[in-house]
């Protein structure tokens, strides 16, 4: 039984499916909703993925059938079916989507049947179900990628090293280009061939031929399982998933595991990985002057999705040296998703175990931080919460403030960021993330 | 006008028989309005588009004043997506606010969350929960549940739910009724969200009286009352735009209270000791000054929007007017336009003969296309969201835009890229949200309105002159991406007539 939720760090099932659309090009989803829907959610995901911006067929550009009161008494059949037709003829693009708002699933309009009369378009114009009290962003994303994966993906047969990448959410991670950009990186110095469906390099192309992938790879314990068992049953596809990978010893374990999915040579594996660390702590190095010149050591406290949580905290601790004593994860969960969550927290090799909470609303931070450190009763020798930094979203700034402690926002919504191609996955996005948390501690000086 | 007695505010279709698509020129639209096309007899109050974008709603739209009030709590009443947008002023909105009081808190609001089971059960349980919650948590003066199409369509009798939670909470709960479907007119939000500051915020302020009675301090409060207007700001205004009407008003020995955006909720009690209600824009208030008329017997005036120095003159001279100040108004008049017509001088050389096209608001838009001419520029299109009698008094500031082409279209960005294929502009002036399209035509653009930035009175002139200037010095930025960019519409679009989706719709 859900609950009300203080401050949705997502939008809805539409919101998901929307910003999926929007990461493939020349994607035209048609919305059959009511006039706000699709406004509202542009005002949602373009500020909170860090001014993502509405793309190609994005913004106020989508187009709607706006069903008003007249079409939800007498049903919003035709108005769908006239404004797929004039969609056709207005709006360039590459494969259209109708997408369903609340009130025209609640009204029980037929969607299946008003856009299978458009099977003989010359390109595809697919079905998706996504009211918005079906789940969140999260769940519109699998319902987009489901049903491509049903209805689009062309059945052939299995490439041996070519995989796909899941799991990182377009906008709902406002890092996701250059998050999957680095994915692939690393994965082709395996000698991969690697299709991540969104991103850099790829297109509408990519989702049509991702049934030649002989894995898909997961990088998320929560997200993309849905599309990975999709393609499972529908291409024959197995999947592994990784969770998030952040910083050298991640990325290693990470490149192990898809390794070994796929029987690639180990040696070329520990080559690769051994590469990387190099150079990664070629970078790190510089910092080992300030960082003990001034002590550069913090605790932290991470408010983040289930993606980004717990990778960042093991990051933290594990690499950083910090000590990431609360992490919230934010997501609305099954138990069956916190239980396995809550195994990446285990055996850190600092010895740390980090407080985690699952709980969705923002006013909870401030709780959870006075539970782990009772706050300060005018004693005379007071072992106070600091210095901290926090890692979390745009929502976390007034408990920053309020406790003096710097903010680096990494997870939905960002709003007081701009986010082009960077990253913070692998190797060269845990070096982003050193130089942006530093950056944030010597800003001053 | 008295609609308090119903749950929610009429749709502006049916009250204003507003129009929301229509292709015509300037000089159309007023033979519409003086044929009665609009307000009278609507005959074309129900035209509508067989391929139309998303546009807004009226629960957008509402948050644009709920999220600012000060000292309030916002609770979604609706699945997890509605209200989302408000992420897009989490943060401006803060520093918003502590322009009006340094202590303010940010944006706080709730979602109820409503899934699959609730749709079949009814959200009465959540949002109990949740109202309770945000009166225990965050204590504050003002409870707002705003709901959402799935709760009005489930049937959760949201009023009887609220008078019962009303007993159990120390904040006042206001429902605000803005469920998107049941109009086609965004600007309806503004009558939803009054309707229930009306209800629930609008009453007589408890003051502590004399023991004795005391003529003279009956004199003063009176006097003071005699003095005191209240002017009535949009979400879209700047705290400098508000200062400078202060700064005009506080001129003519007039005392200003800005309501209802950024304000506290007593705010409202205390808007009641007042001898006039002030409009800048018809579409905003007309619904709420209309109802305080006739219950608190408060006049108000509706006029232009004082944006542009006829305008503004305009905008003043009413105010004065209802004073008997209208004298020492013209003084104030004179002396401002002196000095500004002087410094936009160097303005006008770089900016004489641009060609403009407008789009956003029918008042603003109008309003803004008076500073326009007064630098030189031309006017060679509109596009306004909607369409209804406020209009009127604007027009008469503008010379020689009979032949400007007026579109009508809440956003259809689709509609203003096919016009801008046959009409050669220079410079967008653009209401947010639709730059997406409009930047990748590649010509520069200078946002509409902007609460950061001085529009309104006589500084707003030199203001957007200035900002007008800079902005058509450099249009490299949307020059650039306009080579390296593609629109998304088809080549077809742009050869068909830019109004052919508009269809007139018969009336059920």
């Amino acid at each position: 039984m859900s609950k009300f939720v203080d401050r949705p760090r997502y939008t809805c099932t539409l919101g998901g499916a929307l910003a999926t659309l929007r990461a493939i090009p020349r994607a035209i989803p048609i919305i059959h909703a009511s006039a706000g829907c699709g406004h509202n959610l542009h005002n949602a995901i373009n500020p909170g993925g860090g001014y993502l911006g509405g793309g190609y067929c994005g913004g106020l550009s989508l187009p709607s059938s706006n069903v008003t009161e007249r079409d939800i008494v007498f049903g919003g059949e035709n108005r769908l079916r006239e404004q797929i037709k004039t969609t056709l003829e207005v709006m360039d693009g590459d494969i259209y989507l109708v997408l369903t708002g609340c009130m025209v699933e609640m009204i029980g309009d037929d969607l299946d049947a008003v856009v299978s009369e458009f099977s003989d378009y010359d390109k595809p114009v697919l079905p998706v179900h996504t009211p918005s009290f079906r789940g969140n962003s999260f769940t519109g994303y699998e319902l987009v990628l489901s049903s491509l994966i049903r209805k689009y993906v062309k059945k052939q047969s299995k490439i041996p090293g070519n995989v796909n990448i899941l799991g990182i959410v377009p906008a709902q991670d406002p890092f996701w280009q250059g998050n999957l950009k680095e994915i692939k990186r690393l994965l082709e110095k395996l000698g991969l061939k690697v299709n991540t469906l969104f991103g850099e390099g790829e297109g509408l192309e990519s989702i049509r031929n991702a049934g030649s992938a002989s894995l898909n790879i997961v990088v998320s314990d929560t997200y993309g399982i849905t599309a990975a068992r999709t393609f499972e049953e529908v291409h024959g596809i197995p999947y592994i998933t990784t969770g998030l990978p952040i910083g050298a010893e991640a990325t290693g374990n990470f490149l192990r595991a898809v390794s070994d999915a796929l029987s690639i040579d180990k040696t070329l594996t520990e080559f690769v990985i051994a590469q990387e660390e190099l150079i990664y702590y070629s970078y790190l190095e510089r910092l080992a002057d300030i960082y003990n010149d001034i002590d550069l050591q913090r605790y932290a406290v991470v408010v983040a999705d289930a993606n980004y949580a717990p990778a960042l905290s093991k990051f933290l601790s594990d690499e950083l040296g910090w000590l990431p004593e609360l992490v919230v994860i934010t997501d609305l969960l099954e138990e069956s998703q916190k239980y396995i969550l809550l195994e990446r927290f285990k055996n850190y090799q600092s010895g740390l175990t980090p407080v985690v909470k699952f709980d969705t609303d923002a006013s909870s931070i401030k709780k959870y931080l006075a539970e782990i450190r009772p706050p300060n009763r005018n004693q005379r020798y007071y072992d106070s919460f600091s210095p901290a930094v926090i890692l979390g979203s745009v929502y976390e700034r007034d408990i920053a403030g309020e406790f003096g402690f710097p903010l680096l926002t990494v997870s939905f919504p960002v709003t007081n960021r701009v986010v082009l191609n960077r990253s913070y996955v692998g190797t060269n996005g845990a070096l982003s993330l050193a130089e942006d948390l530093l950056g944030l501690l010597v800003a001053g000086r | 006008m008295n609609y308090l007695e119903a749950i929610s505010a009429p749709a502006r279709e049916n009250r204003l028989r507003a129009n929301i698509a229509f292709g015509g020129t300037c000089g159309d639209i007023k033979g519409c309005l003086k044929k009665g096309c609009f307000s009278g007899n609507g005959c074309l109050n129900l035209a509508g588009r067989r391929f139309s974008q998303t546009q807004g709603c009226q629960f957008t739209l509402s948050l644009a004043i709920l999220n600012t009030l000060r000292n309030a709590v916002v609770i979604m009443h609706s699945p997890i997506g509605c209200g989302t947008c408000t992420i897009s002023n989490v943060g401006v909105n803060k520093t918003f606010k502590q322009l009006r009081d340094p202590n303010s808190e940010g944006i706080i609001w709730l979602s109820t969350n409503l899934d699959e089971a609730d749709v079949i059960s009814g959200g009465e349980r959540k949002l109990r929960e949740a109202v309770l919650f945000a009166d225990k948590e965050f204590r504050p003066e003002t409870i707002i549940v705003a709901n959402g199409c799935v709760p009005s369509l489930i049937g959760d009798d949201i009023d009887s739910i609220i008078s019962d939670l009303q007993n159990q909470t120390a904040a006042t709960i206001v429902p605000i009724h803005c469920e998107g479907f049941k109009t086609k007119v965004m600007a309806t939000a503004y009558d939803a969200v009054y309707h229930g500051i009306l209800k629930k915020l609008v009453k007589k302020p408890e003051r502590q009286r004399y023991l004795v009675n005391d003529d003279v301090e009956a004199l003063k409060e009176s006097y003071k009352i005699g003095r005191n207007v209240n002017v009535f700001n949009v979400g879209s205004m700047s705290r400098a735009d508000e200062l400078e009407l202060k700064r005009l008003l506080n001129a003519l020995g007039l005392n200003v209270t800005f309501i209802p955006c950024y304000a506290e909720p007593e705010d409202f009690q205390y808007s009641l000791e007042s001898s006039l209600n002030i409009s800048i824009c018809g579409t905003h208030d007309d619904y709420f000054l209309e109802h305080i008329k006739e219950k608190y017997d408060i006049p108000f005036i509706i006029d232009t929007m004082p944006i542009g120095r006829k305008n503004t003159d305009r905008w003043l001279l009413k105010i004065a007017a209802h004073f008997g100040l209208e004298n020492e108004a013209r003084k104030l008049i004179e002396t401002e336009n002196a000095e500004l017509d002087k410094c936009l001088e160097s303005f006008r050389e770089t900016l004489k003969g641009k060609r403009a096209f407008i789009s956003g608001g029918e008042v603003r838009i109008l309003a803004t296309a008076e500073i326009l001419q007064d630098l030189g520029m031309k006017l060679v299109g509109f596009k306004a969201h909607h369409f209804d009698e406020f209009i009127e008094p604007v027009f008469d500031a503008l010379e020689n835009v009979d032949d400007v082409v007026f579109d009508v279209a809440t956003n259809q960005p689709f509609e203003q890229a096919n016009l801008l294929k046959r009409i050669k502009a220079d410079i967008l002036i653009t209401h947010t949200g639709g730059n997406n399209i409009l930047a990748k035509i590649g010509l520069p653009i200078l946002p509409l309105f902007g609460p950061a930035y001085n529009y309104l009175g006589y500084s707003g002139v030199f203001e957007v002159a200035r900002r007008l200037n800079r902005v058509i010095r450099n249009g490299q930025f949307n020059k650039q991406l306009s080579l390296h960019t593609k629109l998304p519409y088809k080549e077809e679009w742009y050869k068909k007539d830019p109004f052919t989706y508009i269809v007139e719709q018969d009336a059920v």
